[in-house]
């Protein structure tokens, strides 16, 4: 059944352009059709064994993907190819018909289905034509209720100063498995180590070294849970300037398994 | 004129397409007749004066539609209700139905290569096909037209808007050189020529009687 085994090399070389992706077609007479028409093809005179062995080459690889019922409509396709190819070599005389050409009634239905294919690009046309009026019922977009508007206090200026301040995205990071885990408690040694030093340290500086998310969010959980503890203050003069984290009222000291008790 | 003035209000709240029939229902004086002679004076009066809408015929009824013109300053609003396109399959059934009508189930299969079932039952629940009868064969199939919502959705008067078979060359030409005068003028203020031609499309079809 299969005749690529069949027929000869230099046919098979030659259908390289033609590899074509099924999805792209409504089924198999779109399919036989596209092979036809983009080779210039006489559609009167299918060169069978060339085409067939297309059409199967094409379904390669195809077919698994395929709902079963689609792969069928397809191998019906190629089954009905192989019977005429059959009737091409072997005429049988004893039939009534058997002058007729066996190809004849494939170009029938393919010559009837390029004829639709014209017809749905004249629908095409008149549901363009027809977007393109428009009714009632063209509501402008309102933001929806409930929601107040909120005045945002920033000139654009300033917000033009911040958006220069945003660094560029990083290039998509490769994934790779966390490489060891980040505790909140390292990074809140680390900040009170940071605050026996320096006065004040950035905000910013607390991501900075680090690229991954891990770092970023258990520094900010360590401030946060520093700041509760009021061994570290924070400040922002202005919104949307720098954050400074500033040494609290408690010292940086070796932390005891506190948290509720510390008082105002 | 006060015949058109009912009719013109009848249209203005209307958000799909009225039958004459049912337009008439708004006065006693008005009939079926009445009502086309005021589509009819309206569609002067809109065309005299340069409104940004017409009347235009969708199947058996009448709406107020914006003309082609004006459509890519609604587009750039995005609350714009817009009619969904369908699927090739679908466009590919309808097809059949429209030229073959009325046609069974087995029949559009024949043509198409693959099944249909569920493509039709997608239409049927758009109301854009319909049952019309029951086939002689075994089992008395169903038999399958489009609708009148077919021909709203792609802007028909009836089916004689569609181009016979032997026409489909020539009007496919035109529909190239249509499109390829969009794509040349997209980014500018709408083509003057192209609108031209798409309003007198749109107005042929209401002409026409």
């Amino acid at each position: 059944m299969s005749p690529s085994t069949a027929s000869t090399e230099p046919i098979s070389r030659s259908i390289e352009p033609f590899q074509v992706s099924l999805e792209r077609f409504e089924g198999p007479l779109d399919l036989l059709l596209h092979l036809i028409r983009a080779q210039d093809i006489d559609i009167f005179d299918i060169p069978i064994a060339r085409i067939t062995e297309q059409f199967v080459k094409a379904l390669e690889g195809g077919l698994e993907a395929m709902p079963i019922e689609r792969a069928g409509e397809f191998l019906e396709m190629a089954a009905t190819l192989v019977r005429i190819k059959a009737q091409l070599l072997l005429p049988r005389p004893e039939q009534p018909d058997w002058d007729e050409d066996p190809r004849a009634e494939l170009v029938r239905r393919l010559l009837e289905y390029e004829h639709f294919q014209d017809v749905v690009h004249v629908l095409e046309g008149a549901e363009a034509q027809r977007g393109r009026h428009f009714g009632k019922g063209f509501v402008e977009h309102r933001p929806s209720p409930g929601l107040a508007p909120v005045e945002l206090e920033l000139s654009l200026a300033e917000f033009l100063s911040i958006a220069a301040r945003i660094p560029e995205p990083l290039p998509p990071a490769e994934v790779r498995p966390p490489s060891q885990t980040v505790t909140v408690e390292e990074k809140a040694s680390l900040l009170r180590r940071l605050l026996s030093k320096a006065k004040k340290v950035s905000f910013d500086r607390l991501f900075r070294p680090w690229g991954t998310r891990a770092h970023a969010v258990a520094s900010l959980l360590a401030a946060l849970e520093l700041a509760r503890q009021q061994v570290l203050r924070i400040e922002q003069v202005k919104p949307f300037s720098s954050i400074w984290l500033l040494p609290g009222n408690r010292d940086g000291g070796p932390r005891s398994a506190d948290g509720p008790e510390t008082g105002e | 004129m006060r015949d058109e003035q009912v009719v013109e209000a009848t249209l203005f709240a209307s958000q799909t397409a009225l039958d004459p029939d049912e337009i008439a229902r708004a006065d006693e004086s008005l009939d079926r007749e009445r009502v086309l002679d005021a589509i009819r004076a309206l569609r002067d009066q809109y065309e005299a004066s340069e409104r940004a809408f017409q009347i235009y015929q969708l199947g058996d009824g009448y709406q107020i539609l914006t003309r082609p013109e004006f459509a890519p300053y609604l587009e750039r609003f995005d609350s714009v209700p817009r009619a969904p396109h369908l699927s090739p399959a679908a466009l590919e059934t309808l097809a059949i139905i429209a030229y073959r009508n009325p046609i069974g189930r087995i029949e559009i299969e024949e043509v198409r290569g693959v099944s249909a079932s569920s493509v039709l039952r997608t239409l049927l629940d758009w109301e854009l096909v319909e049952v019309v009868g029951r086939g002689e064969g075994l089992g008395r199939p169903l038999l399958y037209g489009v609708s009148s919502r077919f021909l709203e959705h792609f802007g028909l008067k009836d089916l004689s808007d569609l181009p016979a078979p032997d026409e489909l060359p020539v009007v496919l030409g035109e529909l190239q050189e249509a499109m390829e005068a969009e794509t040349v003028s997209a980014e500018e203020a709408p083509d003057e020529e192209a609108v031209a031609r798409e309003a007198l499309a749109g107005e042929a079809a209401a002409e026409s009687d």
